[in-house]
């Protein structure tokens, strides 16, 4: 009965959307609009024209996310193998939570959980304290403010698998920027060099100097806008009173960023999946699961181990753990707006 | 043109030593056939044949050749995907599975090929037994699964010891090492050798200008999995027994895994081995950085080049070691290869488009590049215009090729999920070599997920 | 006297600001150039060790290499494609997720209705879900409808994928702009497309642009959905096209670093067009300086 259910919703939203898409295409071509919208009586007009401001939005949201995340969910529910993929796509209750008890006791999983959530605080709370550092200091620059914003944007330019391979290059034990740069200053014998990618805390180290390397522009970006918005007044009244910088700092500038830091870190946290690319280029999880994440773990049990049903089950620890991080700051941003 | 009379020469001289009489019959034969073109016999006008290969610098030469195919029968070629092996093996996988094919013509590969047997037709069909011939037996066999040929060749592969002939031949270096191992210093033909070397030149070249590893492979993927694998089969053991119950925690596992081990932790082999795929042992051999190791012979025209390999002109070759289990050599070999899929629109155009890019000619001229020909008159030929060539390796390589697949060659278990397999296991090895786990403990949880995955793939039902 | 003894004090500390500023930032720059430098490397200098710091003569092979100016190895990766490829992505998914995420954004932040909070999570929700889970099926839908491997389909799933950013943005932007704007302009007989059009658009462009960075960087960068639905040179982009130095011979860092720096050309020029509006856009409205 529910896998019944199951797979006629899979395929039923889709039939339902393209629907859906055909008869917005037949009232794209039954123009005018105008005269479509003066049968609509005024009072519900002030409902309905945000809605039709929205519909498109959502329609195409829904096309390419609910869709495959419909389909996810219900494979993650069975022992899908993509080499078997008429035997194996089929729903039964009985076996319905194999995958997700499996995971419970898969220790890798497990680790990649901990490396994941490891890697996400500690680079989104490191680019945070270094955005407001840097967007601090840089709104007391007098002079090139646009070359500096320009220099300051450069990392945010390169595409995450750019990133990856070149900080792969950089970290690389045998032609690497950093073995070379350490032999170099006699750091280093020549004939000794660090695999910094496969000795244990380097290898996220490396993984996470990267991201942050890559994400702290966007930070400072916003924080800095959200510093030069701030009332100049406020500080000369304090430098009257005399406080000192960390003072001001604490108690005007901090709470008066408030949303702007929420802003930055929402946005951050949309995009929390992107570190992906530069993972996998990186170490891929390697070696011997020590820099396993969530992403790789399930990108690999799907390509190249082809086993579908288990790698939807742990993308879906992905997908909790993204959703969870969004609300979390999300509501704090509701709350912060109501303040202000 | 010199080079054509030294050909003419060369082919003549083999020409008479296996006819015995020169004759000049054989040599009008010989200049009148060069190598010939196949499957331009149809005409295809109006069809458009749909590809789906792998991608990459070594294989562009074949692609021009696409050109010379639709003049001859009126076919178009498009190109419908290119990629790295693991992406061509995904799209593949994607298409087969959601039965989406539209393409004519496959990549295939021989280690790969078990994973898409129920998808692609059986090439009996489209070849005749003498359109056949002239391909590798051993190959053709490895591709046949449940008597359906999968796939037709297109070049081969083969491991085989490379080794510095400078390191090799130093005089001080062979008085020091015979008088600490008790035995002359020569290119390892064991794998016991092949430690007791290693240990050797990474010592005593330590404090020199230019230190090197003794030697390294691969260290991660399939490329860490085969690897083990072929060293594995040579001390007499096996990854599966024939009932598909993994065997490798045994003596031989443990000697293999123990030997990996050894290697990394004394520092034998580079420090980032786990990290290193194929393009990073190459560079560390072509810069000088190890003094031996097992390698394809792929890479030969790119290590022989001056321009790019600080060790052109310094290496040699020859067939790989032995281990325990005494007569067997390791011989991990691989073909890259085109198949049709099942539900490809124009089956009978594509077998056409596979002869062409498998003919004789096409083959030839991908083999000058350094890619190992899988047909017996290719071979013929390369090693007769191999005997004017400058290079003094260019014959002893092609005939120790020749030997190894002709004796050696073995491919990993023809099982659909081998890739599935290597990606459970090559991270437990990973942490035998690192010394997260010991020897044991690692081959004992190894054998216990594989088996746990065969069991879950219906393999003991 | 108070003022007269902190001036010298404070015009130091400004020096020290400034200076400080950027060197950290020319410090954290400094990866980014030694790629640009690299792709100027004549070849023997780039993959050796212990390293030549400084280049010993700049060269041009590496982007002759790539536009198939030596014939050997002409057309080994079709740049060109993949460049005209880029920018088509990236211009039409821009240019859609600005005109829909700005319309939908306008919505929520000037009107209450029925499942406001509902839908706006939705939108902000579906952003969050890693793109391993989408694949599979994402592929499967592209094939149904002949999508796969053209640059439309991939323009049409950046669109979705960039959309709740937009919205997000633009909805913070609107709501800086004070509402009693809107209700003059409706009391003055506008309707609310015009009062939108005409009173609220023109006010959000700065935010419009700030939006526009982040969706043309987005798409000008992706890696996972493009590899997914793109094969071929008719619609591989250049993250993909990335790939192309690492197949099967050894990495070509030299070849990587120069298409990098083509790369990155498009996207310093269309930060350097947009960026100041940018910071202002940031801002939400509340512009300064």
């Amino acid at each position: 009965m529910l896998s019944l259910l199951t797979e006629r919703f899979s395929s039923g939203v889709f039939v339902i959307m393209n629907a859906f898409t055909q008869v917005m295409g037949i009232i794209w071509r039954l123009l005018p609009f105008g005269y479509l919208w003066n049968l609509v009586p005024y009072d519900r007009r002030r409902t309905i024209f945000p809605l039709l401001l929205i519909v498109p939005t959502v329609i195409i949201i829904l096309m390419v996310v609910l869709y495959p995340l419909g389909y996810s969910v219900y494979v993650s529910f069975t022992p899908l193998n993509m080499l078997r993929y008429e035997k194996t796509f089929h729903f039964e209750q009985s076996t319905m939570w194999r995958n997700y008890e499996r995971l419970k006791d898969d220790e890798i999983f497990i680790r990649s959980l901990k490396n994941t959530i490891l890697f996400l605080a500690v680079t989104v709370n490191t680019e945070f304290v270094l955005g407001l550092l840097l967007s601090q200091l840089m709104a007391r620059v007098t002079w090139g403010q646009g070359l500096l914003r320009t220099i300051l944007m450069i990392p945010m330019m390169f595409a995450p698998v750019l990133v990856g391979f070149q900080f792969a290059w950089f970290f690389n034990a045998s032609v690497g920027l950093v073995n070379n740069a350490m032999t170099s200053l006699g750091l280093m014998q020549l004939n000794d060099p660090k695999p910094w990618l496969v000795d244990k805390p380097t290898g996220m180290i490396a993984l996470m100097i990267a991201s942050i390397w890559m994400n702290v522009p966007i930070m400072t970006i916003i924080l800095l806008a959200g510093t030069l918005s701030l009332p100049n007044e406020l500080y000369e009244a304090a430098e009257v009173d005399g406080a000192g910088f960390l003072n001001q700092f604490r108690h005007i500038t901090l709470p008066l960023l408030r949303p702007f830091i929420l802003i930055a870190l929402t946005i951050r946290s949309l995009d929390v999946s992107r570190a992906y690319d530069i993972v996998r280029i990186m170490t891929n999880g390697g070696p011997a699961h020590r820099t396993e994440m969530i992403w790789t773990y399930a990108g690999r049990m799907a390509i190249r181990s082809n086993r579908y049903g288990m790698a939807s089950a742990i993308s879906m620890a992905g997908v909790i753990l993204g959703i969870l991080f969004t609300l979390y700051l999300f509501r704090q941003l509701v709350k912060s707006r109501v303040v202000y | 043109m010199r080079k054509k009379i030294g050909l003419l020469l060369a082919v003549l001289l083999i020409c008479s030593v296996i006819v015995g009489v020169p004759g000049k019959q054989s040599t009008v034969r010989a200049q009148d056939d060069g190598p010939q073109y196949a499957g331009l016999d149809k005409d295809l006008s109006g069809i458009t044949i749909r590809f789906a290969g792998i991608g990459g610098q070594p294989y562009e030469a074949m692609y021009d050749s696409f050109k010379v195919f639709e003049e001859a029968t009126g076919a178009k070629v498009e190109i419908v995907f290119l990629g790295d092996g693991f992406e061509i093996d995904r799209y593949l996988k994607q298409n087969y599975a959601a039965g989406t094919v539209d393409f004519d013509v496959a990549w295939n590969h021989t280690s790969f090929t078990a994973q898409y047997v129920d998808f692609v037709e059986d090439m009996r069909q489209y070849f005749t037994e003498e359109e056949l011939a002239p391909f590798s037996p051993a190959i053709l066999d490895a591709a046949t699964i449940d008597g359906k040929l999968t796939l037709i060749p297109r070049h081969a592969d083969i491991s085989a010891m490379h080794y510095r002939t400078d390191l090799f031949g130093n005089a001080d270096y062979q008085a020091q090492f015979e008088s600490e191992y008790g035995y002359p210093l020569a290119p390892p033909t064991t794998i016991a050798e092949m430690y007791d070397m290693a240990e050797f030149f990474t010592n005593v070249t330590k404090d020199t200008d230019s230190p090197v590893y003794g030697t390294q492979f691969a260290g991660k993927e399939e490329a860490l999995a085969g690897r083990f694998y072929e060293l594995l089969v040579a001390n007499g053991g096996n990854y599966f027994n024939e009932d598909w119950e993994p065997i490798f925690d045994n003596e031989a596992g443990v000697a293999t895994a123990q030997w990996m081990r050894d290697l990394y932790e004394n520092g034998y082999i580079p420090p980032d081995t786990p990290n290193n795929i194929w393009p990073e042992v190459a560079q560390n051999f072509c810069d000088g950085k190890v003094a031996f190791y097992l390698e394809w012979y792929g890479w030969y025209s790119y290590f022989q080049d001056p321009n790019s390999c600080a060790v052109a002109g310094k290496f040699g070759l020859t067939r790989g070691p032995v281990g325990t289990a005494g007569d067997v050599h390791t011989g991990w070999a691989g073909a890259h290869a085109f198949s049709i899929p099942k539900d490809a629109e124009n089956k009978e155009a594509a077998a056409q488009l596979i002869k062409f890019l498998t003919s004789e000619r096409v083959a030839y001229e991908e083999s000058q590049l350094g890619l190992l020909a899988v047909r017996g008159d290719v071979w013929g030929r390369l090693i007769a215009e191999a005997g004017a060539s400058e290079d003094p390796l260019a014959v002893p390589r092609l005939e120790l090729a020749q030997q190894q697949i002709a004796e050696d060659f073995f491919t990993p278990p023809l099982f659909a999920d081998w890739i599935s397999f290597t990606d459970l296991w090559f991270p437990t090895l990973q942490s035998i070599m690192l010394g997260d786990v010991s020897v044991e403990e690692g081959l004992a949880q190894a054998v216990e997920e594989t088996t746990g995955l065969m069991e879950d793939l219906g393999y003991y039902d | 006297m108070l003022t007269n003894a902190v001036r010298p004090y404070r015009r130091l500390r400004q020096t020290i600001y400034n200076i400080v500023a950027f060197t950290i930032l020319i410090i954290g720059a400094l990866p980014a150039v030694w790629i640009i430098f690299t792709a100027f490397r004549p070849g023997n200098e780039v993959n050796i060790r212990p390293a030549i710091w400084i280049p010993h003569r700049l060269t041009l092979d590496a982007f002759e290499k790539l536009f198939g100016g030596n014939t050997d190895v002409a057309a080994a990766v079709p740049v060109r494609s993949y460049m005209w490829n880029s920018i088509r992505v990236a211009t039409l998914s821009t240019l859609i997720v600005l005109i829909l995420g700005t319309m939908a954004g306008y919505a929520f932040s000037r009107f209450k209705f029925r499942g406001h909070t509902l839908i706006f999570l939705f939108i902000m929700l579906s952003r969050s879900i890693p793109g391993v889970a989408l694949s599979f099926p994402l592929f499967l839908l592209m094939r149904k409808y002949d999508l796969v491997d053209t640059v439309h389909g991939l323009a049409f799933v950046y669109v979705a994928v960039n959309l709740p950013i937009s919205v997000w943005l633009m909805d913070g932007f609107f709501r800086q702009i004070p509402p009693e704007l809107d209700e003059a302009a409706y009391i003055d007989g506008c309707g609310y497309w015009t009062a939108f059009w005409r009173i609220d658009l023109p006010l959000a462009l700065p935010g419009i642009s700030a939006a526009a960075i982040f969706a043309f960087l987005a798409s000008w960068n992706e890696y996972q959905l493009a590899s997914l639905i793109t094969g071929t040179p008719d619609a591989k982009t250049f993250p993909v096209g990335l790939y192309d130095f690492t197949s099967q011979f050894t990495v070509d860092w030299r070849g990587m670093c120069a298409m990098s720096v083509l790369m990155i050309i498009p996207a310093v020029v269309f930060v350097l067009l947009t960026q100041r509006s940018m910071i202002r856009g940031l801002t939400f409205g509340a512009i300064k300086g």
